[in-house]
């Protein structure tokens, strides 16, 4: 299997849907090997529908989609393309265990009759002992936390060997030490070349984590370094009034000190903006 | 002890308890399928939708399988365009469709009653089964348990997470029309056991139950597979004794088997349940 760096391009993605709502139009971004990139946008800002296509679940009317140079369809077939799914997205009362759900991230490099062959379990081990759950892996997926739970569907991914790995809001349901302990592990995967593509309505998360961001309101507004891109004006474009927006330097805070502070959350972490447009990161101290 | 061995001195008995329990264990290998998908009224609607077919076949001197198949996958296929091509709801969509096919298949036998008779497609008539219908029956049995077992992990991750199954390159739509055609073929199998009306039954209950008893997807299948045959066996066994229908003393002893089930499962049982809850009352003072 070629191991060379691959990278991901949408390139003029318009997909309409067979009721005729136009969900994505136009939009276009690169990204190149090990980075971790942010999808944000409002809930009907076509984020989903990005996904889809990158997984090809849905055929743009017009535009491309490749990874490494080459179509959807056939870089599934090498296993690039990995999906860890949101919480509400997975059935918890199915009858499977932790050990078989990562299997299934196998199946790509298994046989017609879909048996496991000795690499698979090798592997399987690997990806659970590296979340550190491998001594979860006879339980009912059910019976996890939520944090558990994403490092379950995070350890398919690793099983599978996907090279592009889409995460839908992966800290949903996550305590803060789990968040931090998937954060390191993406920080690892984006080491050794991977692409991250993360969904996330968690602002304030992003530029810890993301070197990339994208942002998608039924077209690209913009895509690029976060430093560029996660700007004010640009959020503020994103989501228009759909932030929580509140203006510190014209509260009480700023009669104190005379600092100026921008806070911006969509239901989460806020994200804060100082003056001139600085971001705010978390220190290492505060975790 | 002489006359609990009755039954296996008619042929036709023999017939009926070993083509059931045939029947039985396919459907319970289904079931495991429809039951975590939730396609317990997709069986109930390919199970009517079969009947067209049954009456087109008997009209044109075809075999029943055949005819049942093709009206089953058209059904299906009728739904999925419905579906993609209006805003009305799943459920509404398989109530029209299935409704509409075997409105269909009432008005085509009333109008040739000479070439077969109602009481068998919707009851069905295990007792007087012929030696032609049991060799479909073992057709389709073998073709569905042969494609079960080959592509039953494909199935399962279609089941558990499409979205997966297509990011890896499988054809997630030619899995659930895969899944389709084994029930529309199944259906028609258990229709000569149980009858239209009844064939949800075998295609949902054996799965239901075994549902309860664990929590691994290969265990259900084993016990699915097990309690459908067996019960199947013993439930055209048992209407010898009661003199009443095949169909009807199947699906009965299947419930029956839910019901303790339901009961005495040592995880997701009632009694269960209470005692963990007992014990949690217990524990919470201390």
């Amino acid at each position: 299997m070629n191991e060379a760096p691959i990278d991901v391009r949408v390139t003029d993605v318009t997909v309409t849907y067979n009721n005729g709502h136009t969900a994505l139009r136009d939009a276009s971004f690169a990204l190149a090997a090990g980075s971790i990139c942010a999808l944000v946008g409002v809930n009907g800002s076509g984020k989903s529908t990005l996904f889809k296509a990158i997984m090809g679940f849905v055929q743009p009317g017009r535009g491309t989609v490749t990874m490494g140079g080459l179509p959807v369809r056939q870089a599934q077939r090498r296993n690039w393309v990995a999906y860890v799914p949101q919480a509400e997205e997975v059935d918890w009362t199915f009858p499977v265990s932790v050990h078989d759900v990562v299997m299934m991230g196998r199946y790509g490099y298994m046989n017609f009759l879909r048996q496991a062959r000795a690499e698979d379990r090798e592997r399987v081990r690997e990806s659970l002992e590296r979340v550190r759950m491998w001594e979860y892996r006879d339980r009912q997926i059910g019976e996890l936390s939520g944090g558990q739970k994403k490092r379950v569907f995070l350890a398919r991914a690793l099983a599978q060997g996907g090279r592009v790995i889409l995460l839908d809001e992966p800290f949903t349901g996550v305590d803060v030490k789990t968040e931090a302990a998937i954060i390191d592990l993406l920080r690892e995967l984006r080491a050794a070349g991977h692409i991250m593509l993360v969904s996330t309505h968690n602002l304030g998360s992003v530029p810890d984590f993301c070197d990339q961001v994208v942002l998608i309101n039924r077209t690209v507004l913009a895509s690029g370094p976060t430093a560029e891109v996660f700007t004010e004006e640009n959020l503020a474009r994103a989501f228009g009034g759909a932030l929580r927006h509140f203006r510190l330097d014209k509260s009480t805070v700023d009669d104190s000190d005379g600092r100026a502070v921008t806070l911006l959350t969509d239901d989460e972490r806020p994200v804060v903006f100082g003056r001139g447009g600085h971001l705010e990161r978390r220190t290492d101290k505060e975790d | 002890m002489d006359a609990l061995l009755v039954p296996f001195h008619y042929e036709y008995m023999l017939k009926a308890m070993f083509v059931s329990a045939l029947i039985g264990g396919v459907s319970a290998f289904l079931s495991c399928f429809v039951t975590l998908k939730g396609w317990s009224l997709m069986g109930d609607a390919l199970s009517h939708s079969v009947v067209p077919g049954v009456a087109l076949a008997a009209i044109l001197g075809l075999p029943f399988a055949l005819g049942a198949f093709f009206t089953g996958l058209l059904a299906a296929f009728g739904m999925g365009f419905v579906k993609a091509r209006t805003p009305v709801r799943e459920d509404a969509v398989i109530g029209v469709v299935f409704t509409t096919f075997f409105a269909a298949g009432l008005l085509l036998i009333s109008l040739y009653p000479s070439n077969i008779n109602l009481k068998t497609v919707v009851f069905g008539n295990m007792l007087g089964i012929s030696d032609g219908d049991i060799l479909q029956v073992l057709i389709i049995s073998g073709v569905s348990l042969l494609v079960l077992a080959l592509k039953w992990r494909d199935l399962l991750l279609f089941c558990f997470d499409p979205h997966q199954a297509r990011a890896m390159g499988l054809n997630p739509t030619a899995l659930r029309y895969l899944l389709l055609a084994l029930l529309s073929a199944t259906a028609v199998a258990a229709l000569q056991a149980v009858g239209a009306l009844l064939v949800v039954a075998m295609l949902v209950t054996p799965g239901a139950t075994a549902y309860l008893l664990t929590d691994r997807f290969g265990r259900m299948l084993g016990i699915a597979c097990a309690l459908g045959t067996v019960v199947s066996f013993a439930g055209a066994y048992a209407s010898y004794f009661v003199d009443g229908s095949v169909g009807g003393c199947i699906v009965t002893l299947q419930t029956l088997v839910f019901v303790a089930a339901w009961v005495f499962a040592p995880k997701h049982g009632v009694l269960a349940t209470r005692r963990l809850r007992g014990r949690e009352a217990t524990e919470v003072p201390a």
